[in-house]
């Protein structure tokens, strides 16, 4: 089993360092993941972690435009927002690699967050809302289905937002408040993965992070979701030709044994071609032209989502149906051990995969530092291998009662039902 | 304390696009081509069948994704339950896709599960049944998505401009049709299958640590006899559209879909190179005019980008992005603004470095490891293009001056002869 080797080291200010040597790539990759995320948002004010992400490219006193020294530097960088973290990373020539840590360390600390810069990213960012939610057809399940789901927790919206309306809203007085509350040391991890020594990496890390003002650790007190105990179905009509359907059940957090249970449990059903989903409901009973089963993977309490794209003319109560059955089938009797095994094979493949790049590593490393320790990454393997047939059955039928269901039927406007 | 603003910001270290070279090749006893491609910390071995079994080679309009698709859905072995189960028994990926020129399967495997998944390759590729049940289930999927697409303004702008292009009758440009869909039989299927996938018009790439391993294998599951030559690649005939603008309704869509472009020149030109550097000025990096001026300044877009490149017989030059239906002819407008720019204004000297410096970091990105290197070398491979292509274009990139750039901006980006497409609503 391949081993990713790691050296961890925390500054006195409470930043999170961690270095992968890589000596096959010429390059290297930072990766600074911020403890933020829309969890963390004020219901009125959804959107801003990720409105903030724009942000975070808008240069400063010292470095007027963020992008042309990483491109100078031969680099390339982006970032994302989800509900859980806000996550950098710049993948430039590993000679380079201190002007990651500049740029980085320099928009940790004095970004300038004017009012023309604010009303500018509002707009970019009201139409990635645009293109990539309203825009395309069936692009708003996922709006739909996270306030369905959630009536506590603030996974309740997506990290794009609730509303458009709360991104046009955001005003500078909010944006600095966030700024200063979360983009610090203390909440923050940094990792650079590829052609460097630990010992270059800690030193540059010093030199350019170490007197920035620790900030305070964010304690969160999230509202926590109540346990769902009767079904819940919303009917969405829009101008798509196919309905499709999306069944999702509460799960447990991330570092439950459940995850892994589940992730293994869903690749057995609808990971491949060969996956009990698309044989029977695809195949067999040529209800779905697709049929998806997934772990949301959020670190608070989650969701496994079904997502199932219908054929024409199927019923959409007998798919559901027929989804209920492989459901019931699975929460009652135990996978074989041909499909345990497939699964574990597919997992130790997909594992190697995701470690072809360095960037991904990086990435893999702060995000499982930030879930408790960043050698998950190598202890992960055998959570995933030691999951038994039984406890997939047990776990399944905690998981999949009719009760923790949240149901959408996204019907094509002209649709009878 | 001590301000970073304060602190000398770190010397920059002019990138190098590293080691770019062709890789060896070697042959299988038919003939067949294997490039090797060595490298990596993980023991997983990529192996690409590349086919002469692109758009471009078919008579009946998507018979090469049809076919293509239909590789795993059963063989004259296993049907396409106990074969998918097979594949995905031993952990390795397929992933199968026909595009406009060529037609591949990638398979990524666990090392030591090499030699049956080879096997399972050898049956996929050369040996599908095309039951008539897979098939029809196979097009209601396509139609599906058809559909699907008719509802996006990205696909309608794109179909809409390559045809343009291209004309109607064209491979390039032609535009799928519902009824298009009833003349795929498994009788059309077979036969371009059986005309284009056979080892003759095949190549092969491997790529991992310890690439010359897989060759033994390779050389028992694909050392089939080779009777045909290989299949020519036919000249095609173009039909430009003129000038002007093409407006197609996409009822009820919240943005628009623009597409402003026009003829280019193909990889053989000797401006080939140069273009490429003119473009990411353009609108080929985060950074680059269109991109600053059009999302960053005016808040237009989420993105916005300009590609020059060229299929067989015919290059492009094409900028494009998704606006709100408000915005479009202002952008327009600006995109016009931005060109006219460029065709009289040398660009500084910062600018050029900045792009020399993250072109170079491109091409360092895009040979990192043996699988990306695997995917550059293709497109090498795959257009005849000369070896030392990217020696050629990294010393274009060293070389080229801003007068050569305003040059090319004058000879190849006139927006007059620009088509311009929206796709959104009224």
């Amino acid at each position: 089993m391949l081993m990713i080797e790691f050296k961890r080291h925390t500054l006195p200010n409470g930043l999170r360092v961690i270095a992968h040597h890589d000596a096959s790539t010429p390059m290297v990759t930072t990766d600074l993941l911020y403890d933020v995320g829309s969890r963390d948002e004020d219901p009125e004010a959804t959107g801003f972690a990720h409105l903030f992400e724009h942000l975070m490219f808008g240069g400063t006193d010292g470095v007027p435009a963020f992008d042309t020294p990483v491109m100078m530097a031969g680099g390339e960088n982006n970032a994302f927002t989800n509900n859980d973290i806000t996550n950098y990373f710049i993948t430039l020539p590993a000679n380079n690699l201190e002007t990651a840590l500049w740029l980085e360390a320099d928009r940790m600390e004095g970004l300038d967050l004017s009012e023309s810069r604010l009303r500018i990213q509002k707009s970019v960012v009201t139409e990635e809302y645009r293109q990539r939610y309203l825009n395309q057809p069936y692009g708003d399940l996922m709006l739909l289905l996270r306030p369905l789901a959630f009536r506590r927790h603030p996974y309740m919206w997506p990290a794009i937002g609730k509303d458009i309306s709360h991104i046009e809203k955001a005003d500078s007085r909010r944006v600095k408040e966030f700024y200063h509350r979360h983009y610090n040391p203390s909440n923050a991890i940094l990792c650079v993965a590829g052609n460097v020594h630990p010992d270059q990496v800690f030193s540059m890390a010093e030199k350019w992070f170490g007197d920035i003002a620790p900030g305070r650790r964010i304690i969160r007190n999230l509202p926590q979701e109540p346990p769902q105990t009767e079904r819940r179905e919303i009917t969405a009509r829009r101008k798509v030709p196919a309905a499709h359907l999306v069944m999702a059940f509460h799960t447990e957090k991330r570092e439950s044994r459940a995850f892994y249970v589940l992730d293994l449990l869903t690749d057995i059903l609808s990971g491949c071609d060969s996956g009990r989903f698309p044989e029977i409901l695809v195949r067999k009973k040529e209800l779905f032209s697709e049929a998806d089963i997934y772990l949301s993977g959020e670190i608070d309490p989650g969701l496994v989502i079904f997502s199932g794209r219908l054929r024409n003319g199927a019923d959409i109560s007998k798919a559901e149906e027929a989804v209920r059955d492989e459901l019931d089938k699975i929460s009652t009797r135990q996978v074989t051990a041909a499909e345990l095994d497939k699964a574990r094979n597919r997992y130790e493949a997909s594992r190697l995969m995701s470690y072809v790049s360095a960037g991904n590593k990086a990435f893999n490393l702060a995000f499982q530092e930030l879930l408790g320790d960043a050698n998950g990454i190598n202890t992960e393997i055998e959570r995933y291998m030691s999951v038994t047939a039984a406890e997939i059955t047990e776990c399944s039928a905690t998981t999949f009662r009719p009760g923790n269901c949240s149901v959408i039927h996204y019907l094509p406007e002209s649709h009878e039902e | 304390m001590k301000s970073r603003r304060k602190m000398e910001p770190p010397r920059i270290i002019t990138p190098s696009a590293g080691k770019t070279s062709f890789p060896d090749v070697v042959r299988l006893g038919n003939g067949v081509p294997v490039y090797l491609l060595g490298g990596g910390t993980v023991d997983l071995i990529r192996i690409e069948f590349v086919l002469n079994a692109g758009q471009i080679m078919e008579e009946t309009h998507m018979a090469a994704s049809v076919a293509n698709a239909m590789l795993t859905e059963g063989t004259v072995s296993h049907d396409a339950i106990t074969l998918n189960d097979l594949i995905d028994s031993t952990g390795a990926v397929f992933n199968h896709t026909a595009e406009k020129d060529t037609a591949s399967l990638v398979v990524i495997t666990l090392s030591r599960k090499l030699e049956e998944v080879m096997e399972l390759a050898g049956e996929v590729l050369f040996h599908p049944s095309f039951p008539e049940n897979e098939l029809r289930m196979l097009k209601e999927k396509k139609i599906q998505a058809f559909l699907t697409g008719r509802q996006k303004t990205s696909v309608i702008g794109r179909e809409q401009f390559y045809m343009a292009l291209c004309g109607k009758d064209n491979p390039y440009g032609r535009i799928t049709r519902l009824e298009d869909f009833d003349a795929l039989t498994s009788a059309v299927t077979r036969d371009f299958h059986s005309r284009f996938y056979r080892p003759e018009n095949m190549y092969i790439t491997v790529s991992g640590r310890e690439p010359e391993s897989a060759l033994p294998v390779l050389s028992k599951c694909f050392s089939g006899s080779c009777q045909w030559h290989k299949a020519e690649i036919p000249q095609l005939a173009f039909e430009t559209s003129p000038p002007g603008r093409i407006f197609a309704e996409v009822n009820g869509s919240v943005q628009s879909a623009v597409r402003m472009g026009w003829k280019g020149i193909t990889r053989d030109h000797h401006d080939y190179h140069g273009l490429q550097v003119a473009n990411m000025i353009l609108g080929g990096y985060f950074g680059s005019r269109l991109m600053r001026n059009i999302r960053e300044e005016k808040g237009y877009t989420y993105g916005i980008h300009s590609v020059t490149g060229a299929f067989h017989g015919i290059g492009f030059i094409v900028i494009m992005t998704e606006v709100a239906n408000e915005y479009r002819e202002e952008t327009l407008k600006e995109i016009r603004k931005e060109i006219a720019e460029l065709r009289i204004n040398p660009v500084s000297t910062d600018e050029l470095q900045t792009v020399r410096n993250h072109f170079m970091g491109e091409i360092a990105r895009m040979f990192d490891g043996p699988f990306s290197s695997a995917e550059a070398v293709r497109g090498l491979i795959d257009y005849d293009t000369d070896h030392d292509y990217y020696s050629r274009l990294i010393s274009t990139i060293e070389t080229i001056t801003p007068e050569k750039i305003t040059e090319l901006f004058n000879t190849y980006y006139n927006p007059d002869e620009a088509v311009e497409v929206i796709a959104g609503a009224k």
